[in-house]
């Protein structure tokens, strides 16, 4: 199979501090949350306004838990590895896509992410027909031209698999703990919204104007 | 692992040579290698080999091999350099890519507070400790470790702390695991700030005890932390943290933690024998010291020895002598260790003036620092960052820093957040006011190279 690619203007992320215990009932048994520290567990949100793919433009917001890469021997280094638990797009072609290809559990209505960029910080609204679904804020540190390995783990069970998934484009992230998350009563928001999720991120990632590429799935 | 080029290496960079004549005491100030650009190597850290892969758990051994044989010249070789002489305010080391030595820096890395470690009387009552008693303790604490002398150091310090009764633990590790796991249990829950050190969070880890960690120093994320358990519940902090040498907020601290039914403890490391009328610690600085349960602290800072210890009621120190598995498990302290740190703990009661000098020297530091542009965080102590805020670059710059005469410490991700770097200095008493100013000039002349000055 081909190279996947999906351009977009803007990946916004943040990462989440929440209790290990509750990203451990959030992944499959063959996965294990990664530890930020002893008892801690990351929750990850990304959203992507994607502009060109092959099922057309549309916007998309991803809640994950970290878990930690497959680090192989003769193989490149991944970043960090994440295993989405709930996805959501703006398109139904987008859904259909994404679950036939890469097994990636969806939210089955459109939604929609609103990108705000304001002083250096970009804003993010996610909603469904204006209901609110959750709203994030990061802002940038220093901009830098990259190409990142990460990981993603999904299932269709019983059967297991990984992307390696490349990110291209300028890139910035920090931990100065400026930014923050409110997650909204909503089904997307389910899963965390019993649990302790951080209010604000440890770690904001933004990277524009870039390429995401998938490489071929592979069974694990 | 496809191994990925360096786009920028350490090499080329000039060294400071010894000088040839045994009179000159600085080093010559190198030209400075270009400011460098990202390296390759750094995209990576310690974080990305902790879990590995495979079937076997040496798996992660190649891959981790492949990555430090690219980190290591492009910084990490900074770390664990050997000195070739004490750590006095000026020292000798051995520059480890090159193997060349650097004579005369300015050390600003050194935890010997009150420059104890080389004190003659010290060196003089460690020799006779090793005459009397030999090298080793050879045995554990509860057998046959302990001498007269240990026991002398446990009242000494006691008395010093002005508690009931003291603990000697192998290392100031060693007390935090020794102490948190002798008390905490499976069900208790510890609350501890986000900065706690790592043998804070091992210690709790081995206690079982459920852990929820506190914003930075923040009140009232901690009264949110705790208000909702019933069960058994104790707050660690520390008195000063090493990393951004800030002072605990201890009065809202102690005040929410009484109004829920917790318990105290502070760790002491970097502050015990330096803060306070009586150098008891930050505790007795903010006038504390009775309402803090548990009083840690090391030997391996400001007396310049090496162990670790905690202090309180004799109540707690008797169960401590039995449950601390890091106390009875361990051998006891060398007795030559144990018969300097008796001397060191004297003079730090006998000679106030050396914290009086110590602070003079700080507030010194710090107002070169500030007044020439860096960027120094929120120190109140004599430990002080110098924030670069750019991992890529916290290596190149700290290099710099040791080639132009300077010793200190870079400290970047995992040890404090991504894009936290900094470079970790810290003052002691026996630094002179012109080797201070050295100091600054040559720290502000770099900063200023790699456009780092704020203004």
């Amino acid at each position: 199979m081909p190279l996947t690619r999906y351009h977009f203007k803007n990946a916004v992320n943040g990462f989440f501090e929440m209790s290990r215990e509750h990203a451990k009932r959030l992944v499959p048994d063959h996965l294990e949350p990664m530890e930020l520290k002893h008892s801690i567990g990351v929750f990850a949100v990304t959203a992507f306004d994607f502009t060109k793919s092959e099922v057309g433009p549309y916007t998309e917001l991803v809640m994950a838990v970290i878990t930690p890469p497959r680090i192989a021997v003769g193989g490149e280094f991944p970043r960090s590895a994440f295993y989405p638990f709930v996805v959501g797009t703006s398109t139904q072609a987008s859904r259909l896509h994404a679950i036939e290809r890469w097994h990636l559990p969806h939210y089955m209505a459109d939604i929609a992410v609103d990108f705000q960029e304001k002083d250096g910080s970009m804003v993010v609204h996610a909603h469904e027909d204006g209901r609110p679904i959750l709203d994030l804020k990061v802002s940038a540190h220093k901009w830098t031209p990259v190409n990142h390995l990460y990981q993603a783990f999904t299932v269709d069970s019983p059967r297991r698999f990984k992307a390696d998934i490349h990110m291209e484009g300028a890139f910035t992230e920090h931990e100065e703990e400026s930014g923050d998350l409110v997650l909204h009563p909503h089904p997307m928001c389910e899963a965390v919204l019993s649990g302790d999720v951080a209010s604000f991120p440890f770690r904001e990632l933004w990277m524009r104007d870039g390429v995401q590429t998938f490489e071929e799935l592979q069974t694990i | 692992m496809s191994s990925r080029p360096l786009r920028d290496g350490a090499s080329g960079i000039a060294g400071v040579p010894k000088p040839d004549s045994p009179s000159a005491d600085t080093p010559k100030a190198t030209p400075a290698p270009p400011v460098p650009v990202t390296s390759t190597a750094n995209d990576l850290d310690y974080s990305n080999f902790f879990w590995g892969s495979g079937k076997d758990p040496f798996d992660i051994l190649g891959p981790f091999d492949d990555w430090f044989d690219e980190a290591r010249p492009a910084g990490y070789y900074l770390f664990g350099q050997p000195m070739s002489s004490a750590p006095r305010p000026r020292v000798d080391v051995v520059e480890q890519l090159h193997k060349k030595e650097l004579s005369g820096l300015i050390n600003l890395a050194s935890y010997n507070y009150l420059g104890l470690s080389y004190r003659p009387e010290v060196i003089e009552a460690a020799c006779e400790a090793i005459r009397a008693y030999g090298t080793g303790a050879s045995g554990s604490p509860i057998l046959s470790g302990t001498t007269e002398l240990h026991d002398e150091l446990s009242r000494t310090l006691a008395r010093f702390k002005n508690k009931e009764e003291c603990l000697l633990f192998p290392s100031g590790y060693g007390a935090n695991l020794g102490v948190i796991a002798g008390l905490m249990r499976s069900g208790d829950l510890v609350v501890t700030d986000q900065f706690a050190h790592a043998s804070i969070v091992d210690g709790i880890i081995l206690s079982k005890a459920q852990v929820r960690y506190f914003r930075h120093n923040n009140a009232a994320d901690l009264e949110r932390k705790l208000k909702d358990f019933s069960g058994r519940k104790l707050v660690i902090v520390e008195g000063v943290y090493s990393m951004d040498g800030d002072l605990a907020n201890l009065p809202e601290i102690v005040e929410v933690a009484k109004s829920n039914g917790a318990r105290i403890m502070i760790d002491e490391a970097h502050s015990a024998f330096l803060f306070g009328p009586n150098g008891r610690g930050v505790a007795e600085h903010f006038g504390l010291d009775d309402e803090i349960d548990i009083h840690l602290g090391t030997f391996s800072k400001s007396l310049g020895g090496q162990g670790g210890y905690v202090a309180g009621s004799q109540k707690l120190i008797r169960y401590l002598k039995g449950f601390g598995r890091s106390h009875v498990f361990s051998c006891a302290l060398s007795p030559g260790v144990v018969g300097g740190l008796i001397k060191a703990c004297q003079i730090a009661r006998d000679e106030p003036e050396l914290r009086d000098r110590l602070w003079a020297n700080t507030a010194y530091l710090q107002e070169l620092l500030r007044e020439r542009g860096v960027d120094i965080g929120d120190s109140r102590s004599q430990v002080i960052p110098i924030m670069i805020r750019d991992d890529d670059r916290v290596f190149k710059v700290a290099e710099d820093m040791i080639h132009n005469g300077v010793y200190l410490n870079p400290i970047r991700y995992p040890a404090v957040g991504k894009h936290r770097s900094r470079l970790r200095i810290s003052v002691t008493s026996t630094h002179t006011m012109p080797d201070l100013r050295e100091a600054a000039d040559i720290i502000a002349r770099v900063l200023d190279r790699h456009g780092l000055l704020c203004r």
